[in-house]
């Protein structure tokens, strides 16, 4: 929210600056985001009289080219103007040469239509001040001074404090609001303003009916009668100030109503008078389908949820959020029927949000106006309507306020100050802060009652009253200390531990830790296979974008979308793994599992003097995966070859791994159409590990073993096998042939080509032979040797090639 | 048995070590040297070994003196020829051997990186977790009751602007910060509690310095006679050891339904010591939100605020990780460009 200095010192006695100020409300919790000055861009511009048209230099049909000559009381310039209301006798914005306009623009003399202009008659527009320039120069009263500074005069030499307000602090969304705060702070005086109505004519009463049929949703609803207005647009003071805090002139009864919600903080509401059928106002809720069309022209349909403003006939307003098109104010308005109303703040809030429509006023309700001011809003309003627009106010207030707010009193104690804060001040000061902040202390000493006023509807129980009066005192002042306690022992959670640990170990092998977005796109979903209605797909009701509309339903999404990146950036060899969750849609409920994924492509290394070129395969998927589960404690897999087709895995080209019959990890290569799907250029390699499922099978703390105390002995087998014989089959009859002085076997060689027949290949293993309590004989080995031969040959019909 | 004159032994002796010493020195391989230590020493034909067996021969009153001289001689050729042969198989392992360029580049293992956000998470938790804390984690999927109206934020409550929320239905949404934990953790515990809760965050907010996805890092102690004092000398630990000795704090009032008195809490900036730059314009940095536990909040997991009180703090990894690094757009830590990455070792 914007605020001017000038404004706030309105209500303000201070000797602060504006910095001193925003570093004052700062400190005290009311943040100032920035410290700017109102209009930097404009110097030296002055205000000026036409003398004299001096003569028409000519120019395209209705728009006229004149030489005039301005006076700024001590000089005379001849100017060459255009603009329609340039006609001699009216004071206006005058820039002479010199000045400085916004761009970091310098007037200078220069030659129009080969005649000398000396500076420049400006517009709203040319001067950054509004939007207004078709109309013409910007005409100032005749009581401006003449030659005196233009940015003096209109009050732009001032300062804009922009605030951010907590939610909790509505009574801070205004200028008196402000300048109340910086008082308590420290900062000065506070003057609350003096409100006089003039009032005359007929009463009020008469004039206009309230009915209020939901006092729950509106405890309060007052009305003003304003007659003889004449709508125009509003002096140049006001809507100047209007500009500087953000808002947008309109007309001077709808400007008025702005002015008073930026000062007092409380939103009002004009209507025409005479567009309200029986001049009478009903608040109460909207029946379902009623229409109405708001200020914005939109056409709405409102439903029970929503309160309203009506006259007998028909909705005119949506209560504290928007008015009625039928109603507003126009040019033709004489009688305005001037809304200050209170409603419940969470209802006002569900209609915003339901509506889509931000409103100002509907910003303040739902954070909580101050019922009790609403009367000085009216009186404000109404007066400056008949300043700024003529007319006379009605005598009296239609007030329907049929249950007054009773003033609550919390209890602090001295006691609970201390044990929150760990220090206080005296209770002297305590007082003193309090009644700083307009919260009467009703009864002092070491346990307090302190009234809360309308505005600060924010203070409900003790600790509330705690932080106003540390706030004021000063939170630097708090002193630092260390808890006291019992010590306890520092636990972390196993799954913490578990993601380090593989982390780590995945990090020791050469990848990179990547995190992604939980969400991801549903195409990408049906890329990967995994989509479909009920597939378990959990949606957002509310996403940012398409491209993150669903929750991952499997990790390797983001992982493909990482290497896509990096190879559109000149990295084709890329080693990436996440740790993180999938989710997924469980009956009603959503899970979501701890998975790591990890997922290669290019060449097994870096481009280096030593480096493999060989692409990435499977078994380097394989073998990551391996290598973290032995680190997770869950080694003792074994492998099941995809008979079923994966979602994302090449046919046949993808496996479980398994421990225990439960599946821990799969890793494949990932299916062409997937890859490129993504935009990764080359082949890509993936493996998942269930860290949820490794976590409940990690086996046993490791345990010690006896260092062998006799020799082994080392055996090669090489058998020549057909491809379709998994060789964990054979090594798998190898060890149990082997019996128990068969200590190791280690594949160490496969061969295929010259020797061995097409469709077979030849797998080596080195076999290790020893026994715990005595040195193996040759005869031993070769009669283990031999047996597992025999047995092999047996089993699978194969032959030995070599040894 | 005629005697050996000792003179002319002496003479033999000499002369021969005069030419062996010449001839080591000049010999051009150590299989030369070895050769004339045979032709010296060897034990049948060397030719001071044969020497030595002479001097029995040699008159008594004279054999001392040239026994002396045979072995100084000795001594010294035996010397040389180590020497020698030292120096000669050196040279002769250097011929032998390729030569080397020690500045071609070293065979390095292969090492990955961890993500910037995961070394800060860690680091932070690493401190917290000297202090006495103890790690929590929760679903990031969870209730609205666990995620607002446990934490004093029931519905239609203009407090639920400072959080967008992603929802998956009326009642279920993504956390929008790991305080869900502390509830579930108090639920579960009776105090002392002393617990921080890492985790991933989801806000409806996308821009340079607001992601979608984010991730935090929130502490809460709950004891008897636990003050805002002790939060404030907590969090001066803490920021002391992440941002440095010479780091200090600042703690301004502040709003959250959560906590009352609420405390948002500024770092002396690092960049500029304080004197204001370009990041922090004001000489400070905001990192993180704070304050004291609302009685409802304590009363809402079944503790009486009358006899415990206690703290809570929550920070936003991203936002110190890149204060710490200097990265100046968060969607780099989710873009996950290897040339990012591999900056952070």
């Amino acid at each position: 929210m914007k605020l001017t200095w000038r404004w706030i010192t309105e209500f303000l006695r201070t000797d602060l600056t504006p910095q001193t100020a925003a570093d004052r409300l700062t400190n005290g919790g009311v943040e100032v985001g920035s410290v700017a000055p109102l209009a930097p861009d404009l110097a030296h511009v002055v205000i000026g009289e036409i003398e004299a048209i001096e003569r028409d230099l000519g120019g395209p049909p209705g728009h006229p080219r004149l030489l005039v000559r301005v006076s700024t009381g001590r000089q005379r310039f001849q100017v060459v103007c255009g603009a329609p209301n340039c006609v001699p006798g009216v004071r206006a914005a005058f820039a002479p040469p010199g000045a400085r306009l916004p761009g970091a623009r310098t007037v200078a003399v220069a030659k129009i239509h080969g005649v000398e202009s000396q500076g420049m008659l400006c517009s709203e527009r040319e001067l950054g001040l509004g939007e207004e320039h078709a109309s013409g120069i910007l005409v100032v009263g005749k009581d401006a001074p003449l030659g005196g500074d233009l940015v003096a005069y209109l009050g732009l030499d001032d300062w804009v404090l922009e605030i951010e307000i907590t939610p909790n602090r509505p009574d801070c969304l205004s200028v008196v609001g402000v300048a109340r705060e910086l008082a308590a702070l420290g900062g000065g005086k506070f003057q609350y303003p003096a409100i006089a109505v003039t009032e005359g004519g007929d009463e009020a009463r008469g004039l206009a009916r309230v009915r209020v049929e939901d006092v729950e949703l509106c405890p309060r609803y007052a009305a003003r009668v304003i007659t003889g207005v004449a709508v125009a647009r509003s002096p140049a003071w006001l809507a100047a100030r209007l500009r500087a805090v953000g808002l947008r002139p309109i007309s001077n009864v709808v400007d008025v109503t702005n002015y008073v919600l930026w000062e007092l903080g409380h939103p009002l509401h004009a209507f025409d008078y005479d567009t309200v059928a029986e001049h009478t106002i009903v608040v109460r809720r909207a029946r379902r389908g009623e229409p109405l069309t708001t200020l914005d022209g939109q056409d709405r349909a409102l439903d029970e949820g929503i309160l309203v403003i009506a006259d007998p006939r028909r909705a005119i307003a949506i209560a504290g959020v928007m008015g009625g098109r039928d109603t507003e104010v126009t040019e033709r308005t004489t009688r305005v029927l001037l809304e200050g109303a209170y409603f419940q703040p969470a209802s006002i809030r569900r209609t915003s949000r339901g509506l889509g429509l931000a409103t100002d006023a509907a910003y303040r309700f739902e954070r909580g106006a101050d019922i009790e001011a609403l009367r000085d809003a009216l009186d404000r309003a109404a007066q400056l309507i008949a300043d700024v627009a003529g007319g006379a106010i009605a005598r009296g207030v239609v007030d329907a306020y049929p249950a007054p707010r009773r003033r609550p009193a919390v209890r602090l104690r001295m006691s609970r100050l201390r044990r929150i804060v760990g220090a206080s001040p005296p209770v002297e000061e305590v007082t003193r802060i309090l009644e700083g902040l307009c919260l009467p202390v009703l009864r002092a000493g070491e346990d307090l009652e302190v009234e809360v006023p309308s505005f600060r509807r924010d203070i409900a129980i003790e600790d509330d009253l705690v932080e106003e009066v540390i706030r004021v005192w000063g939170y630097d002042r708090i002193p630092a200390t260390l808890p006291a306690g019992i010590l306890s022992p520092v636990r972390s959670p196993a799954a913490l531990r578990q993601a380090d640990t593989a982390r780590q170990a995945l990090r020791a092998a050469g990848l990179h830790e990547v995190i992604t977005y939980s969400f991801e796109d549903p195409a990408a979903q049906a890329a990967l296979g995994l989509s479909g209605d009920g597939a378990g797909s959990v949606p957002l009701l509310n996403p940012l974008s398409q491209e993150m509309s669903v929750l991952k339903a499997d990790l390797v999404s983001g992982l493909l979308r990482a290497l896509a990146t990096n190879a559109r950036r000149q990295q084709p060899t890329v080693r990436l793994f996440e740790i993180g969750k999938h989710f997924r849609r469980a009956g009603e409920g959503v899970v979501e599992r701890r998975w790591l994924a990890l997922a290669l492509t290019g060449a097994r290394a870096d481009l280096g003097l030593y480096a493999s070129r060989d692409p990435v395969d499977v078994y380097d998927a394989k073998g990551l995966a391996e290598h973290v589960l032995a680190r997770l404690g869950a080694g003792a897999t074994s492998v099941d070859a995809g008979i079923p087709d994966h979602p994302y895995f090449e046919p046949g080209r993808w496996a479980r791994l398994v421990v225990g019959g439960e599946e821990v990890a799969v890793f494949g290569e990932v299916a062409r159409g997937v890859q490129e799907a993504f935009g990764v250029p080359s082949p890509v390699v993936s493996a998942a590990i269930a860290l949820d499922v490794v976590a409940r099978l990690a086996g046993a703390p490791a345990r010690f073993v006896p260092l062998p105390r006799h020799p082994s002995v080392q055996r090669d087998i090489a058998l020549v096998l057909p491809l379709d014989r998994p060789a964990a089959q054979v090594e798998q009859a190898i060890r149990e042939a082997g019996g128990p002085l068969l200590r190791t076997v280690t594949l160490f060689d496969l061969y295929t080509g010259q020797g061995v027949e097409v469709g077979a290949r030849s797998v080596a293993w080195r076999l290790s032979f020893r026994a715990e309590d005595r040195t193996l004989t040759d005869a031993e080995v070769n009669d283990a040797y031999h047996h597992i031969v025999e047995t092999v040959r047996r089993r699978f019909g194969v032959e030995v090639r070599a040894t | 048995m005629n005697g050996v004159e000792a003179d002319d032994l002496v003479r033999r002796i000499d002369g021969f070590s005069r030419q062996a010493r010449e001839a080591v020195e000049k010999a051009r391989s150590s299989d030369d040297v070895e050769a004339l230590r045979i032709r010296a020493f060897g034990r049948k034909d060397g030719y001071l070994t044969a020497c030595l067996r002479e001097l029995p021969l040699v008159r008594p009153e004279e054999r001392r003196r040239v026994g002396e001289l045979a072995n100084r001689v000795k001594r010294e050729l035996e010397e040389l020829i180590e020497r020698r042969l030292t120096e000669l198989r050196g040279q002769e392992r250097q011929a032998g051997r390729e030569r080397l360029d020690l500045t071609l580049p070293g065979r390095r293992p292969a090492l990955g990186t961890v993500h910037p956000l995961t070394q800060v998470n860690d680091e932070i938790v690493r401190i917290f977790m000297g202090l006495g804390f103890s790690v929590a984690d929760g679903p990031e999927v969870e209730s609205d009751y666990n995620n607002f109206e446990a934490l004093n934020i029931p519905r239609d409550h203009p407090a639920r602007d400072m959080q967008d929320t992603f929802y998956l239905s009326a009642e279920t949404l993504l956390r929008t910060h790991t305080s869900p934990v502390q509830i579930r953790t108090m639920k579960e515990t009776r105090p002392p509690v002393r617990i921080i809760c890492p985790g991933r965050v989801y806000r409806r907010d996308a821009d340079i310095t607001h992601s979608p996805m984010f991730h935090q890092v929130e502490g809460l102690a709950v004891d008897r006679g636990i003050s805002m004092g002790d939060l404030k000398g907590t969090l001066e630990v803490f920021a002391r050891e992440m941002f440095g000795e010479r780091s200090k704090i600042r703690f301004r009032p502040s709003f959250f339904p959560f906590t009352e008195p609420s405390a948002e809490v500024d770092v002396l900036c690092f960049l500029c010591a304080g004197v204001g730059c370009r990041v922090c314009k004001s000489g400070w940095l905001e990192i993180l939100g704070s304050g004291m536990v609302h009685p409802q909040v304590l009363r809402n997991v079944g503790y009486d605020p009358e006899a415990v009180t206690g703290w809570a703090f929550g920070m936003g990894v991203e936002r110190i990780a890149m204060l710490k690094y200097g990265v100046d757009d968060i969607r780099l830590f989710f873009e996950n460009d290897l040339g990012f990455l591999t900056q952070f070792v």
